[in-house]
């Protein structure tokens, strides 16, 4: 068998230890990479520094744990920023299997800054069928959520008093892993013209360009990159910026082998044309 | 078949609620207040009609026994070259209809697919293997293996084996369906309908035993992963094309003429839009805005 | 990370399922059978009691019995109506529930999936093209792609000729962008690892930290 032909039966368990062995050595043996800020995860950094204190801003925890590698930074960031501001946060959380996970890195990022449930933050929790949720919402919050997570009524928290619907926050921040991101677009922003800026996991992040070169989301975060950049931005490099180092070797392994399967390709289907003349 | 009675109520009920809806929805002069009419949304409502009016006058064209001509989809040629080889060599075909329910449309245009595959495996008399996810597409399956077997004139070659329900979990029916690849090595894989996460496992799995792979899904998240490890895929709306082509409904049929013709006439309305905006007229463009 | 015997047995047990499911990467073998099975379970269990107390308990039970809101039997009726799907001799009843669900849902979402998808996309693609900069050279990119791939999707003309080279172009666009999904979606599990590193990483400096 040639050299070539060698290559294109590659076991894959092999691509499997090249690839662990990329991610471990960074992580035991960490380095820093510049980290460059785009227009669209500026856009989100900007919406939370220009909120005024006291102002609040719905942010939406809408992933489960399978998708907390690469949106946890993002929601952490986002969080720290707005208390550190004196924001605050009415927030959701519409997976299915999110609620108790959102509600620790609520507990955790609360106690850091001092914050008070109902006074300066709400958790709403989970309540199914997350479109209704959100086209309910539009009307008022209290149809889809008349008490909070842990059951007190909305009407009897400080924070919600006057608080009726989106026109009532500066706006949506939603940070999610699936198909509640086309709902925030579709009911959120095309019924009731909310703005909405979103983090998404990297799988998601091309699909949703179209809507922010649309004017539909008004800010993106894509994945980890985007969480990185966030941090850069609000000054607390954390898991991502960490990642990005990590990041970069696993890229350029990953393009080797791509490089290298091509070729493989190219090349023995060479042989093969020159083996039928 | 007479339908029965209460299906008028059906419909009753369903548009209704669809009325309902369209009422629902037509509120707010401001976002969060209700109103009978939203002015600012009649673009919306001009293209929903024309649009339904486009797919209900080719429907009753298709019923009507009109033919609406539908080009030949490349990826059909591609299924029978896969069932010539699957002859040749002697060996089964495996078709694999997704994960997703009969509530889900790719489901319901793999089926129409299997129903073809099925006729033209029962005239080469290779056996077709047709592992399924949900417990309610294995009857639906089935009924359309059956159907095509007595089609081809061959209904006593059908075989109930083989068309079998392995799990409803995800990764546990991949590993199902890659244990028959590697045990049985099908000459012929097709992959059509709707696939999450483990639609690489599976595509790789028959890449590697040297079977010829055909998919087709609208998940646009697996297409990658289709064009890269299968020789033909079928691409978003070209699984619903190719049902309609092979099944000649009418609803299908006609489905597919309507959105033809409201891609012509957004074509037509894009060039003419950039031609403005080029010029600096932009009138044209906000018309389209939803205020 | 593991500061008690309580987080050192939930960390452990955590690390325990990490390696499970990578044993799969070298063979499908009874570990990661477990540990799949423990996912499914919990998920589909967390899912059921959430379902429960935030789904059918404030939705259903607390507005009939606690406010007397007795209309709300109405839609509690279709909900059951639903369940008679698994029956062969009155799966009919289920249509009912489903015809009224399916209203609901495709007149709330087709109009905004037209008004999101279709008009606003169409308008935001209406561009000025000219190549006095960049700008309105990519935006040129931009419509052609759009306008290739149409007609890629066009299924009433065989694809021949100046149409033919059309769609070529459209099936050039649709690729570039699956290959940037695809390399996103590499982005993405790439991530996924690195967490799991990171996690098991910090799981042993603890755990060798407190043995030590």
């Amino acid at each position: 068998m040639s050299f070539y032909e060698k290559l294109m039966k590659l076991d894959r368990r092999w691509i499997y230890l090249t690839v662990a062995i990329a991610v471990v050595i960074p992580v035991l043996v960490p380095f820093k990479v510049p980290v460059y800020v785009t227009p669209e995860a500026k856009a989100v950094y900007d919406f939370v520094e220009n909120t005024k204190s006291g102002e609040i801003i719905f942010l939406a925890i809408d992933y489960d744990p399978n998708a907390m590698a690469e949106l946890q930074p993002m929601a952490r960031a986002i969080m720290r920023q707005a208390f550190s501001k004196n924001v605050k946060l009415l927030i959701s959380a519409l997976s299915q299997n999110g609620p108790g996970m959102a509600e620790q890195l609520i507990s955790q990022i609360s106690k850091e800054y001092n914050k008070k449930n109902g006074v300066d933050y709400v958790y709403l929790g989970y309540k199914p069928y997350f479109g209704i949720v959100i086209l309910a919402m539009g009307q008022n919050f209290r149809i889809p959520f008349p008490a909070d997570y842990y059951g007190t009524p909305l009407d009897s928290l400080p924070m919600m008093d006057g608080v009726r619907n989106y026109d009532d926050v500066k706006g949506i921040i939603s940070i999610v892993g699936g198909n509640i991101a086309e709902a925030w677009i579709n009911y959120a922003n095309g019924r009731y013209k909310a703005k909405v800026f979103m983090g998404v996991t990297g799988v998601m992040t091309a699909d949703y360009y179209p809507f922010l070169q649309s004017g539909q989301l008004s800010g993106l975060l894509g994945g980890l990159k985007g969480a990185s950049e966030y941090e850069r931005l609000a000054k607390q490099e954390g898991v991502a910026t960490e990642g990005m180092s990590i990041q970069t070797i696993a890229h350029i392994v990953v393009i080797g082998f791509i490089v290298l399967g091509n070729v493989g390709f190219f090349m023995s289907k060479r042989k093969k044309s020159k083996e039928n003349i | 078949m007479r339908r029965p009675p209460f299906f008028k109520f059906f419909y009753l009920f369903f548009s209704s609620a669809l009325l309902f809806s369209f009422y629902s929805l037509a509120q707010a002069q401001e976002p969060s207040s209700p109103a009978w009419f939203d002015k600012n949304r009649v673009n919306v409502l001009l293209v929903l009609v024309l649009f339904f009016a486009f797919v209900l006058y080719f429907i009753n064209r298709a019923q009507k026994g009109k033919s609406l001509f539908v080009r030949r989809i490349p990826g059909l040629d591609a299924i029978e070259e896969a069932v010539g080889r699957a002859t040749e060599m002697g060996k089964p075909i495996l078709y694999i209809s997704g994960i997703e329910d009969m509530d889900n449309l790719q489901t319901v245009a793999s089926m129409i697919i299997l129903g073809n595959v099925a006729e033209m495996v029962a005239a080469y008399e290779v056996p077709l293997l047709v592992p399924v996810c949900q417990p309610f597409v294995v009857t639906v399956a089935e009924e359309s293996v059956k159907q095509g077997y007595a089609k081809a004139g061959k209904p006593e070659a059908y075989n109930p084996n083989n068309v079998r329900f392995l799990t409803s979990e995800q990764f546990a029916y991949a590993s199902g369906v890659n244990g028959i690849m590697l045990r049985e090595k099908p000459a012929a894989n097709f992959m059509f309908g709707s696939f999450y996460a483990e639609s690489l496992l599976m595509a790789e799995t028959g890449l590697s035993t040297g079977a010829i792979q055909v998919a087709g899904t609208a998940n646009i998240h697996q297409l990658p992963f289709f064009v890269v490890a299968c020789d033909f895929t079928l691409i978003g709306e070209e699984l619903f094309a190719a049902s309609a082509y092979l099944s000649k409904e009418p609803k299908l049929l006609g489905s597919l003429k309507g959105s033809d013709l409201a891609k012509l006439l957004i074509m037509i309305i894009l060039i003419l839009g950039v031609i403005l905006e080029t010029t600096g007229v932009t009138k044209f463009t906000s018309w389209f805005f939803v205020q | 990370m593991v500061t008690d015997l309580n987080s050192a047995i939930w960390n452990t047990l955590a690390a325990f399922l990490t390696f499970c499911i990578f044993s799969f990467l070298y063979k499908d073998n009874p570990f990661y059978k477990i540990a799949e099975h423990i996912v499914v379970g919990v998920s589909a269990g967390y899912f059921a009691v959430l379902l429960y107390w935030d789904g059918l308990v404030p939705k259903l039970w607390d507005p009939i019995v606690k406010q007397g809101k007795w209309y709300y039997l109405i839609p509690g009726l279709l909900g059951v109506m639903m369940l008679t799907r698994f029956s062969k001799r009155l799966s009919w009843i289920s249509r009912f529930s489903i015809s009224f669900y399916m209203g609901i849902a495709t007149g709330v979402a087709v109009p905004l999936y037209i008004q999101n998808y279709v008009i606003r996309q169409l308008s935001s693609t209406m561009l000025p093209v000219h190549f006095k900069n960049p700008t309105g050279f990519f935006n040129l990119l931009i419509v052609i792609g759009v306008l290739c791939a149409l007609i890629y999707f066009f299924f009433s003309k065989e694809h021949k000729g100046a149409m033919g080279s059309a769609a070529k172009v459209g099936i050039w666009t649709l690729m570039i962008g699956f290959g940037a999904g695809f390399g996103l979606t590499v982005m993405g599990r790439v991530s996924l690892l690195i967490d799991r590193v990171i996690f098991l990483k910090n799981y042993f400096t603890s755990i060798f930290g407190h043995i030590l």
